[in-house]
């Protein structure tokens, strides 16, 4: 089962979900809506091998290519020991053509972090930091999660994959 | 936990969920086919800045149908009015969709507890493809909620046709704080009869 704006709040109090920082107004009625973070990974191919410059969202913008992928990251720790998640776009900028992943919306039980987004704009796009960029929702388990400890979960600044990433050519 | 399609029927019969048109035969196993509208709309920015009221023109498509192509993005709209006070929808495409490589929606697959009107679709394509209004082109899954529902009264509410995104209300409340962009409160305006503009 989904939980609804009012569960989500009540088990954030309860201590069952953490959302930080945390505003009662970004609650949706089954969602919370989440904040971009202020920077962002910039793809480059570097001898061959695919890397991502880190760098500093000006506070007034940064234009996407479009139908490039970046690296983002939710300004929020998001996370539960108890809920699964699911990171998903909000639809006022899905309107405008921007994903926040790459078919990746799963957010297991048990990760507490900030979010890693794979941006991609489906047209020249202007992003801001702190903006209202996505919507996380929570899932009741049905069994005993175990406890999440996989190779991202302690990262909170845009993390590239950990696979090893060797780029045929650009 | 996701309802079957008998259960979709069911629930429609008794009025907690709304589908118009509604034909039994667009019943899946878990899910309900939704056909493509009439509408579109296309943006006309060179740079599309959520900041600001970005341009579009809007459009009525025929028989003829509608050609994108490949990295084409445009909103179109479900023919059908969709919506629940009881079940989380959530859109998918339809696999055959997806196999010609066109998302229906850009991440933003979540609709609202409370919302009703017609979908906007997202539209992308990664390959050329031509659309008909008509066809069966996504899919609407219902969910059931843990909590206390609280309904969505949102800006989209109500929606005829595809519906340009209003974002830019985000940011008009905080337009004096240079360092937090971000919208501290609902948007006074937020009414479901909030006045449109379409340039």
């Amino acid at each position: 089962m989904i939980l609804t704006g009012s569960e989500i709040a009540r088990k954030r109090e309860a201590g069952r979900i953490t959302i930080e920082p945390y505003s009662a107004s970004h609650l949706n009625p089954n969602s919370y809506d989440f904040r971009l973070g202020t920077q962002l990974g910039v793809p480059v191919f570097k001898n061959g091998f695919l890397e991502f410059d880190i760098v500093d969202l000006p506070v007034d913008g940064y234009a996407l290519r479009p139908r490039t992928m970046y690296l983002g990251h939710t300004l929020e720790k998001l996370g539960s020991d108890t809920y699964a998640m699911r990171l998903v776009g909000r639809s006022s900028l899905g309107r405008l053509g921007l994903f926040l992943q790459v078919s990746a919306d799963l957010g297991h039980t048990g990760a507490c972090h900030q979010w890693t987004l794979e941006i991609v704009a489906a047209l020249p796009f202007k992003i801001y930091p702190k903006m209202r960029i996505g919507q996380i929702s929570f899932w009741e388990n049905l069994g005993t999660p175990d406890a999440y400890e996989q190779r991202y979960s302690a990262f909170n600044a845009p993390t590239p994959s950990s696979l090893g990433t060797r780029a045929r050519d650009t | 936990m996701i309802l079957t399609g008998t259960e979709i029927l069911r629930e429609h019969k008794r009025h907690k969920i709304k589908i118009d048109p509604f034909d039994p035969a667009r019943a899946t196993t878990n899910s309900y086919d939704l056909t493509l509208g009439h509408d579109f709309i296309r943006y006309r920015e060179a740079l599309i800045d959520p900041r600001k009221d970005n341009a579009y023109d809007k459009f009525a498509v025929g028989a003829e149908g509608l050609q994108l192509v490949q990295g084409d993005f445009v909103l179109g709209h479900s023919a059908e009015t969709i919506g629940s006070d009881h079940y989380v929808p959530l859109i998918h495409a339809k696999s055959g969709i997806a196999r010609l490589g066109l998302f229906v929606h850009v991440t933003a697959d979540i609709i609202d507890i409370g919302s009703h009107g017609h979908v906007t679709f997202q539209l992308h394509s990664t390959l050329p493809i031509r659309l008909y209004p008509g066809m069966a082109i996504a899919q609407v899954t219902f969910w059931k909620p843990k909590g206390k529902i609280v309904l969505y009264d949102g800006r989209y509410q109500g929606s005829r046709g595809p519906r340009a995104s209003e974002v830019h209300r985000d940011f008009v409340r905080s337009a004096s704080s240079e360092s937090d962009v971000s919208m501290t409160g609902r948007d006074p305006s937020d009414s479901p009869r909030a006045k449109r503009r379409s340039r």
